[in-house]
């Protein structure tokens, strides 16, 4: 099978991502163990928390991520119809991810940092040795920077005419312009009436994909910041000249970092994952998109709201000014309204062009929608003033809304472009029976494992927290069948990766 | 026959009150969602039979790209969906549920103020047992000398009764009525380093004990 550079990378990232996220299935499995009572004889606190720390990076990074800039480095050029603006920068910023999240691995595996991904202040710089936390910090600037260098590299492959033409200046500009129809505002304050944005001259999977990079992009130079914070401190440390944490006020620390963070949910959950149903979608079914029009306001409405939701991560903090409790609250309502106009514009789209054919992309874009509605549900009740008293930290929050979001939902959605752009790329279909047991089983036992989990925290079953004495055992053991459940779809997926384009193309992907 | 009906309904609906007033706030929220992605799922299920078997009909858009207007099923869709989030900020900002309505909704004095403080990982309770007054509302401030900690009361059965953040540097203040007398446990809701599961206190508060 003869496959060419692009084709080759967009393999190489997605393989890695399927790889992450087999690492990140074992940590899970090996912390619901720990939560059933089971290897409490090796498997102490300090290491329970040191994976619980690293579990989300390689998820999120790992997994997400690198399957995410996999596709999108083999989608976009061909969608426009141009070359990728650098190979170059897009491997290296392959081996700087890859690299990246196994550094930030072995700060958890081998140094034990275990501040968790929330590193709420002063926590990462207080309870850990200087060198943990540096190598923490090493491997996520990596992560970051490789995150920065994919968008630099979609941003220039999108807006610059050609390679060469037009410096950074000029795709910033273009890029604000397009991202935020700056261009149809000016044409309103000079008083014309029938102007059609520029925006439209770019397919809506290629807006989604910008708008979304925007999020992203503001995400990494946000959590990139923070690294380099810790980093300063423990190499302070380090060198004996100890920086005081109180240099640093906790909850203005907590504003950024929420409002950084929360710009994943949006850009790479929300807004890519619209955009990939936007592009796979009307390719399956072969039927344009259904209104059009109002999807691309939609995806300009998520990228504002995004910039604006992240007190609902601080609804349990009383310090916080109430004002902005409640702007996040009712912000975050906003996000139903988007979500649930792009999963309308998806399922009409279906529907007219009804009958259609479940191929195994199609079906995994439906239940990663119904992965959504499950998930996103549960994430607008939680984000509400009120009922935080009684969800905040609790399993709720990262059983039924983090974990069916990012399983049932985002994942779904990527093994749907996985199953789309594996036959484009290589010339050959995975077997479609292996393929819909995969998914299958995949989205069954992510629903199972996060309303288990969910369910154990409405009875109180807070989500840090470490039981000694068999509490919930009843949860966690449904929790753990799900579990298994997803690795089996996971496995299927795996045999049936290999069994069509065997072991050689696997290796050669790498070469 | 009716009269009969009506008695009937009456002691329905009389016995499904006492059967969601004698539940606590999470579980009430945990049935609406049940039910809630039972009809996600019925929907989801329905529209892949429905899809994969129909016939095609021609699209109202005429499948047709068009860069402007809005489709008369997008603006229901969409009015709906506003009225959905309209409604839901009024259910949730309004007095029927307990933590917003001691919060800001009250204004009755606290009665009592309790001042916990919490350091390298140990509450500093002002008395222990804590002893409260049932019904009557009760001033928590809870102080962090070192990290970010969470501040949790809970029931013996282990559900929440209410939960805060402890930011470092800052009074976290929460105002609560209890309606159960009892006792209940203390915990730590944050992650604070591994020493964080072992910060629970059982057993700390009595409430009505008088």
């Amino acid at each position: 099978m003869g496959l060419g550079y692009r084709e080759k990378l967009a393999l190489r990232y997605v393989l890695a991502g399927v790889f992450w996220l087999g690492v990140a299935g074992i940590e899970g499995i090996l912390m619901r163990a720990r939560l059933l009572g089971y290897i409490s004889d090796f498997y102490h606190p300090e290491e329970y928390y040191a994976v619980m720390t690293v579990h989300p990076y390689v998820g999120i990074y790992g997994w997400a991520y690198m399957a995410v800039m996999g596709a999108f480095y083999y989608l976009v050029p061909l969608v426009l119809k141009k070359n990728l603006y650098s190979e170059r920068v897009a491997n290296i910023s392959f081996w700087t991810m890859f690299f990246g999240v196994l550094i930030t691995w072995l700060s958890g595996f081998v140094f034990k940092f275990s501040a968790l991904y929330t590193l709420y202040w002063p926590l990462p710089v207080m309870e850990y040795p200087a060198n943990s936390t540096l190598v923490f910090s090493i491997g996520t600037i990596m992560i970051f920077a490789s995150v920065l260098a994919f968008f630099f590299n979609m941003f220039a492959t999108i807006f610059l005419p050609a390679r060469g033409a037009g410096g950074a200046g000029y795709v910033a500009k273009e890029l604000l312009t397009l991202a935020f129809n700056l261009d149809k505002l000016k044409a309103k304050t000079k008083g014309i009436k029938e102007y059609l944005p520029r925006v439209y001259t770019y397919p809506v999977f290629v807006v989604g994909v910008f708008r979304g990079c925007v999020d992203t992009t503001l995400n990494a130079i946000v959590m990139a910041g923070i690294s380099v914070i810790l980093g300063v401190y423990s190499i302070a440390n380090l060198i004996g000249s100890a920086i005081p944490a109180t240099v640093i006020d906790p909850l203005i620390y907590k504003n950024v970092y929420w409002w950084g963070l929360d710009l994943i949910a949006d850009g790479n959950v929300l807004i890519f994952t619209a955009a990939v149903w936007y592009f796979l979608v009307p390719q399956l079914v072969g039927r344009d998109l259904f209104g059009e029009s109002l999807v691309r306001t939609v995806i300009l409405a998520d990228l504002v709201i995004s910039l604006f939701v992240w007190n609902h991560h601080m609804l349990a903090d009383t310090p916080q000014p109430f004002i902005l409790q409640i702007q996040g609250q009712i912000f975050t309502w906003g996000e139903l309204i988007t979500m649930g106009l792009t999963m309308f514009a998806v399922l009409m789209t279906i529907w007219y062009a009804r009958p259609v054919k479940y191929s195994p992309a199609l079906l995994a874009i439906v239940l990663s929608i119904l992965g959504y509605a499950i998930g996103g549900s549960a994430g607008i009740l939680q984000a509400n003033y009120a009922l935080n008293r009684y969800f905040h930290n609790t399993q709720w929050i990262i059983g039924i809304h983090g974990h069916i979001q990012l399983l049932a939902g985002l994942s779904l959605t990527i093994f749907a472009a996985i199953y789309a752009a594996a036959p484009l790329i290589t010339g050959k279909e995975m077997d479609r029976k292996l393929a819909y047991i995969s998914i299958v089983a995949f989205f069954v036992g992510a629903v199972v494992m996060g309303l288990a989990m969910g369910l154990a925290g409405v009875s109180g079953m807070l989500r840090r927290t470490l039981y000694f004495n068999g509490e919930y055992f009843g949860y966690m053991a449904v929790a753990m069948v799900g579990a298994l459940t997803m690795a089996f779809g996971y496995l299927t997926f795996i045999y049936n990766f290999v069994k069509t384009y065997g072991f050689k193309t696997v290796i050669n992907i790498f070469k | 026959m009716p009269k009969l009906l009506g008695v009937l309904l009456i002691h329905l609906f009389k016995s499904i009150y006492f059967w969601v007033d004698s539940m606590y706030l999470q579980q009430i929220v945990e049935i609406f969602y049940i039910s809630l992605i039972t009809v996600y799922i019925i929907f989801i299920t329905t529209f892949i039979y429905i899809t994969a078997k129909g016939k095609r009909e021609i699209a109202t858009d005429g499948g047709s790209k068009n860069h402007g207007g809005i489709e008369k099923s997008e603006k229901i869709w969409l009015g709906a969906l506003f009225i959905i989030a309209v409604i839901g900020n009024i259910i949730f900002l309004s007095p029927i549920i307990p933590s917003i309505q001691y919060n800001l909704y009250t204004s009755e004095e606290p009665v009592k103020t309790i001042e916990i403080i919490i350091e390298d990982h140990e509450f500093i309770l002002p008395e222990n047992p804590i002893k409260l007054p049932l019904g009557e509302p009760i001033e928590f401030k809870v102080y962090s000398n070192d990290l970010t900690y969470g501040f949790g009361v809970f029931r013996e059965d282990g559900t929440m009764v209410f939960q805060m953040q402890v930011v470092p540097g800052y009074e976290n203040r929460i105002v609560w009525i209890f309606d159960e007398p009892g006792v209940y446990t203390i915990r730590s809701t944050e992650y604070s380093g591994p020493e964080h599961p072992y910060m629970v206190l059982y057993d700390v508060i009595v409430v009505g004990g008088d």
